[in-house]
């Protein structure tokens, strides 16, 4: 499903972000991507998102080489990637459901599909009495699954989630997380970058560690710190 | 494109509106400001043309004819005449004619001709105009080349100072005029750049779910647009008011000014300054939206 192919990414001509990186994530997997702050973890996202092009390597997503991508196909390639970010992202001044419903918008999907697929991801995530209110009025744990309902109303077959527990308390990120593995258990490959050891540890999944831009240990149903 | 799009385009445009209105007062007021300008200037413009125009077409060549002509052999050099390359009208004048225009030149003072009415010094002579001015030279030279024709007259240097000044205005004009639309295009494009600056996460997010760029963009050329259609309104009645007032005067107190009549002129400018204010909009917009939508 995801396909890292001997990547490297240099910003500013000296700044090695990532470093020879070859990875294979398959379909319906659920991955976690730890490491500590600056290890590459945000552009390994950025690139998979392509928003950026990497220095060298090649990148393929869902059978897509990102790097043949013409600028004007890129829209619709990430409309088969949710996107989930630590400060949620959500419009401040919409409601709950036209939050959700922008993203079917925005991909011209017909009225009656709109008003179909709002109510059911909002249900999935356990927010569909909320769907009238404005994201201040609600808390951080139910902004984020705002996001998610908004990342998933769309179908994509893989999600990510940047840092999606970094600002929650740690009984709202279990939530959240349970969230996750029950999408993924929907068919969805799932990839977390996060730095939440606990959730990491408890989970079990597989982890791919990365430090100073090199994966430096990928082991099925991991722990954070390395020792199994 | 379903018109759900549409209708949703259309909401966000009014959204950013009435969200931003301070700021969509002070551009509707840039356009009007700009549009009058050069709805002012381009009613002038239009007037120097017309000007220039009548002065070219007032040029006029003339072929004196041989005094041994007979009268049909007359006609048929006039017919020859008329058949010249960029000829477009030819007018017979006798001697007789000519002699009568000038005693009417001379109006109280007719008198003074009476001693030549009986020896008429004067030719008999076709008056000619061509069709554009630059026929003019070649014309000439093809009646100098007639044996018919004796004597041909043209205010050559006259013609050449008036068609180097008519080019002149017309140039001038036309840089003028792509200078204010490009300063009214500048002044809304920055306008514009502060509302989607406002809303620069909004975009970001609607990149985020895939998004395409004419997506993004539309909201925000229809929001320009309809600064553009805002701001052309008040512009278009000033422009109108004030050159109905003008008009007015002028053909009270200065009647040989040869100002065009105002719904001769009027209906073309004010249509020109809403269109242009439309598009100034719409290519201002999309100027300043274009560095957001490079991610």
């Amino acid at each position: 499903m995801i396909e890292f192919c001997r990547v490297t990414k240099i910003y500013n001509r000296d700044i090695k972000a990532l470093d020879n990186v070859s990875l294979s994530i398959d379909k319906g997997e659920f991955i976690f991507l730890v490491g500590p702050s600056g290890a590459g973890k945000s552009t390994f996202v950025r690139l998979l998102l392509r928003e950026e092009l990497p220095t060298e390597g090649r990148i393929v997503v869902d059978g897509i080489d990102t790097g043949r991508l013409r600028r004007s196909q890129v829209p619709f390639f990430r409309r088969r990637i949710g996107m989930v970010f630590q400060d949620f992202r959500l419009l401040p001044e919409r409601t709950v459901s036209e939050n959700v419903a922008f993203a079917l918008r925005v991909v011209e999907a017909p009225r009656r599909e709109i008003y179909r697929r709002v109510p059911q991801v909002l249900h999935l995530v356990g927010l569909a009495h909320k769907s009238r209110a404005k994201p201040a009025e609600l808390s951080g744990g139910e902004q984020q699954r705002v996001a998610l309902a908004r990342a998933l109303v769309n179908n994509p077959p893989i999600l990510i989630a940047d840092e999606p527990t970094g600002n929650l308390d740690p009984d709202t990120a279990w939530d959240i997380m349970r969230l996750l593995v029950e999408i993924n258990q929907r068919g969805t490959t799932v990839v977390v970058a996060t730095h939440a050891h606990e959730i990491v540890d408890r989970l079990r999944r597989r982890v791919v560690a990365l430090e100073n831009g090199r994966v430096v240990r990928d082991e099925e149903k991991g722990a954070y710190g390395g020792e199994v | 494109m379903r018109f759900s799009t549409w209708e949703f385009y259309l909401r966000e445009a009014g959204r950013s509106l009435i969200r931003n209105r301070f700021m969509s007062l002070a551009s509707i007021s840039t356009v009007a400001l700009s549009l009058v300008i050069l709805g002012v200037f381009l009613l002038g413009a239009v007037n120097l043309n017309n000007v220039a125009g009548t002065l070219e077409n007032q040029v006029e060549v003339t072929a004196f004819l041989d005094e041994k002509l007979q009268a049909e052999e007359i006609a048929a050099v006039t017919a020859r005449i008329k058949n010249l390359d960029g000829v477009r009208e030819v007018n017979y004048v006798s001697k007789e004619e000519a002699l009568e225009r000038l005693k009417e030149q001379f109006g109280e003072r007719r008198d003074l001709l009476d001693s030549v009415e009986k020896n008429n010094p004067l030719r008999n002579a076709v008056e000619v105009r061509t069709k554009t001015p630059d026929d003019v030279k070649t014309v000439v030279q093809e009646l100098k080349a007639m044996p018919a024709v004796a004597k041909v007259s043209f205010k050559e240097e006259i013609i050449d100072r008036l068609f180097k000044f008519t080019k002149a205005i017309r140039l001038v004009g036309l840089a003028v005029v792509v200078l204010l639309v490009g300063a009214t295009i500048f002044l809304i494009s920055n306008t514009i750049r502060l509302t989607v600056f406002a809303r620069r996460r909004e975009i970001n997010i609607m990149k985020l779910v895939g998004a395409t760029d004419w997506f993004i963009r539309w909201p925000f050329v229809l929001e320009g647009m309809c600064l553009g259609l805002v701001g052309s309104l008040p512009a278009v009645i000033l422009v109108a008011r004030f050159y109905k007032w003008l008009a007015a005067s002028v053909y009270q107190t200065l009647p040989f000014i040869p100002l065009l009549p105002p719904d001769a002129v009027l209906g073309c400018i004010q249509l020109l300054l809403v269109g242009i204010g439309v598009l100034v909009g719409a290519i201002g917009s999309a100027i300043s939206i274009r560095r957001f939508l490079q991610v």
